[in-house]
């Protein structure tokens, strides 16, 4: 709030509704990818892979689509190859055992290479882009961008799930105590390979809109990502309920970082300035919650 | 030998919240002597040795260190005044050697030039001066982690010995020690007596305690109830001071043993703590197993219900079982842990949720949970067990130890089980919900429930089960009925005695 308010004083441009909607469209695949990563967070883990994964579903998207032309196939494979990651991420966390920060860590590693010797770092052009692809990442319904809806829509699914259903519970009962989730009967291994296996899929989603809205397949695409969606999911954690991500929080917290961004764009600081805004929210959001009482249930 | 004794207290006593769980207790240790102190759990030997180690401070009487009244308001001040405690749980940092180990946080260093720098030199002669006076032959460079258990110990207690203490307080050295290693550090102990140190030794195994000490104590209730020399104690007469003349002398309420098909057997169950383990539990029966901290119990029950690799033969209403935590809830298994923190609930949930954890799927659409239904069936149990809370939104970790234990037990009750695994269900429970507990499980049986009651609590076993099995170092070592006459004393001796053989090797050692 007090940003908003702050950035609409400060800036003339700021208020204008497009901006606004430009806003909310740049929050988009940010909000996206740090809701799969809130399942991850709510049952004790972590996802550093974000990165990585992000840019090779983006160059693996744009490959299928300039092969085949079908964009129905491309999304299909994007989504399956996200889903693959979050699975090779949960057995390497649930059921090998290593530490989250580590395993994801070097699975972000592995994809950052495999991207870069499928592509020897050149783009991947698509040659006569066709309506369907760019409307992902570009079209509108009405006045509204069709990223924006998506999001939407995908955050009361992540609600839902997460406040209503079994999946939900039994996430946050893991996060909560694993030892006890596991004496209480729930399959703790499944289900935290389950959650990453969310989180995957939600990147790939993420990663569809970008390749869609830069046309292209470019191999530097993705590496913010991974410091915005854990200065989100920290802000959701710390401003939230008990310590705990929400879906919801989620989203705010995505508002907060891209009102940020988006603020101190238009007030011409320089764009490397957001890296320590950034990762001085991260910081001054962990203090709060730690001087709140409140544990981050971050497994090291 | 009659010098000043190096600690004494007198009308020592301690409460908490309004309950003495220590009064009127005398209590002195003689240089070069060894004084155990053994008891059930809870009986007050705990509190007795964080008062001296200046955890608790006590809430009436006094304590002298060489005559001198003192007062002990921080563990420091009782550090200083030479009362130092070799702990149960082991410290040692894996890549330091033994002598950096012993000298941690204490390192000897050289001045000079206003550099402060480590004297390695200085620290292995103090080492191996440490392991000298213990008569043990070590290399001080030998990195920490190659050491056997009772090195580890012999290292935690060097650490202790570098500050010239004066006592030296012993929390169950031994827990998790095996037979060997258990005999080497009982030795060591033992020859500790002759630099004139006074030594307290906790322990629940009483073989030790008859095996290495000057004195014993018993306490039981908080109370000291007397202390014995070496040459009046004998374990029979120990364990009748621990269990006090309103010893349970078998159940007065003869207990029809149900004849019901088994509905669980166990077919020689072997793994890290388990030695052949076999039994069978029929319907509607409660059978308990008794057995002291570490007699594997727990283990029995972890390796049921799927926590814990095992080798033998499960079966679950006839029918081979391959256990999994999952899969056991479906078999209609309850498993209520031992560490209720720790296993049993979600601290930052609420009472609603950590009520119906176990079986979601009951009152679930498609996945979605029943809001309404959850409500209601968690309403039902509130009232129903009486449940002492503001109601089902509130977090659990705002309930008293016993109400959230029955939370716990409305979780299984809720799904309806079959074979219930309680360990250790009254363990931190106010003796109200202790009663409530108990006519549960006696409801539960006469529903044909069937349950395993992990208990190291005799009188509570004694009290509700149909047969007691008694575990030891592993191993089923006998079987009683509760309506036998003494049966408390017959099993708290098969559970905390019984090794003749230590005793008479420990000598031989010497």
């Amino acid at each position: 709030m007090c940003l908003f308010l702050f950035f609409s004083i400060a800036s003339e441009h700021f208020l204008a509704s497009r901006n606004l909607l430009l806003v909310l469209r740049q929050m988009s695949m940010l909000t996206i990818i740090s809701l799969g990563f809130t399942f991850v967070m709510a049952a004790g883990g972590f996802d550093m892979s974000i990165a990585g994964a992000i840019g090779l579903v983006n160059i693996v998207f744009a490959l299928t689509l300039a092969a085949t032309g079908s964009i129905l196939l491309a999304v299909l494979v994007a989504l399956l190859v996200g889903m693959l990651i979050g699975s090779i991420n949960g057995f390497l966390v649930a059921y090998v055992g290593l530490p989250d920060f580590i395993g994801t860590f070097a699975m972000g590693s592995i994809l950052y290479g495999v991207k870069m010797l499928a592509t020897r770092g050149n783009p991947v052009f698509i040659d006569d882009p066709s309506r369907a692809f760019l409307f992902i990442g570009q079209g509108h319904v009405g006045p509204i961008p069709f990223p924006v809806i998506l999001m939407f829509f995908f955050v009361a699914v992540a609600v839902f799930v997460l406040g209503k259903t079994q999946l939900g519970r039994r996430v946050y009962a893991i996060g909560g105590n694993s030892v006890a989730a596991m004496y209480a009967g729930i399959n703790v291994k499944k289900y935290r390979l389950l959650t990453f296996v969310i989180s995957g899929l939600s990147v790939a989603l993420a990663s569809v809109i970008l390749t869609s809205r830069l046309g292209s397949g470019q191999p530097l695409a993705g590496g913010d990502f991974l410091l915005d969606a854990i200065a989100v999911v920290f802000l959701s954690t710390s401003m939230f309920g008990e310590g705990e991500p929400t879906a919801l929080g989620a989203f705010v917290g995505a508002l907060i970082i891209s009102i940020m961004n988006n603020g101190l764009t238009m007030l011409n600081v320089p764009y490397y300035f957001q890296h320590i805004t950034k990762g001085g929210i991260v910081i001054a959001a962990v203090l709060l919650s730690t001087l709140l009482g409140q544990k981050l249930r971050i497994k090291f | 030998m009659r010098m000043t004794p190096v600690v004494s207290v007198t009308d020592l006593g301690k409460e908490f919240d309004g309950v003495w769980v220590l009064q009127n207790v005398d209590f002195n240790v003689y240089p070069g002597e060894i004084h155990a102190l053994v008891g059930e759990n809870g009986a007050g030997k705990s509190t007795l040795i964080k008062i001296l180690a200046g955890i608790h401070q006590p809430s009436s009487g006094q304590v002298y260190v060489e005559g001198h009244k003192v007062s002990l308001d921080n563990p420091k001040q009782s550090e200083e005044l030479g009362i130092r405690t070799v702990h149960q749980e082991i410290n040692l940092i894996p890549f330091f050697s033994v002598a950096e180990n012993i000298f941690l946080g204490h390192e000897p260093k050289n001045g000079r030039f206003g550099i402060k720098t480590l004297n390695g030199k200085a620290m292995r002669e103090g080492a191996r001066d440490v392991l000298r006076r213990l008569g043990i032959t070590l290399d001080v460079n030998t990195p920490a982690h190659s050491l056997d258990a009772s090195m580890e110990r012999v290292v935690e207690l060097g650490r202790v010995l570098i500050y010239s203490p004066k006592v030296i307080i012993f929390d169950e050295p031994t827990t998790s020690l095996g037979e060997h290693e258990r005999k080497q550090l009982l030795a060591v102990i033992s020859d500790l007596r002759k630099t004139g140190l006074g030594i307290v030794y906790v322990s629940h195994n009483l073989d030790e305690a008859l095996a290495i000490s000057d004195r014993i104590t018993v306490f039981r209730d908080g109370r000291k109830v007397d202390t014995l020399t070496r040459q009046e104690a004998t374990l029979q007469k120990i364990i009748s001071l621990m269990v006090g003349a309103k010893g349970f002398q078998g159940c007065t309420t003869a207990r029809s043993m149900p004849v019901g098909e088994p509905c669980l057997e166990v077919n020689r169950l072997f793994s890290q703590k388990l030695r052949d383990v076999s039994f069978k539990l029929s319907r509607g029966e409660i059978l308990g197993i008794a057995g002291a901290v570490g007699a594997g119990k727990s283990e029995v029950g972890n390796a049921i219900f799927g926590l814990d690799a095992f080798r033998g033969e499960i079966k679950v209403f006839g029918n081979l079982y391959q256990p999994h935590p999952t899969r056991s809830v479906r078999q209609s298994i309850a498993f209520v842990p031992e560490e209720r923190q720790k296993q049993g609930l979600f601290l930052n949930m609420p009472v609603r949720a950590n009520l119906t954890i176990a079986h979601l799927d009951r009152w679930a659409k498609f996945g979605c949970i029943d809001h309404e239904k959850e409500v209601e069936l968690t309403s039902e149990y509130i009232s129903k067990l009486r449940i002492k809370t503001t109601g089902h939104k509130q977090l659990i970790r705002f309930l008293s130890g016993g109400n959230q234990q029955k939370v716990i037990l409305a979780r299984w009750l809720a799904g309806d089980f079959q074979v219930g695994i309680f360990d250790e269900p009254t363990r931190g429970v106010d003796l109200q919900t202790r009663e409530e507990i108990y006519s549960i499980m006696h409801q539960l049986s006469n529903q044909g429930k069937s349950i395993l009651l992990l208990s190291s609590y005799v009188p509570e076993l004694i009290a509700t089960c149909h047969r007691i099995l008694v575990m030891r170092n592993g191993a089923i070592c006998g079987e009683f009925c509760p309506t036998e006459d003494n049966v408390q004393e017959k099993i708290m001796a098969k559970m905390l005695g019984g090794e003749q053989s230590l005793e008479d090797s420990l000598a031989q050692s010497h």
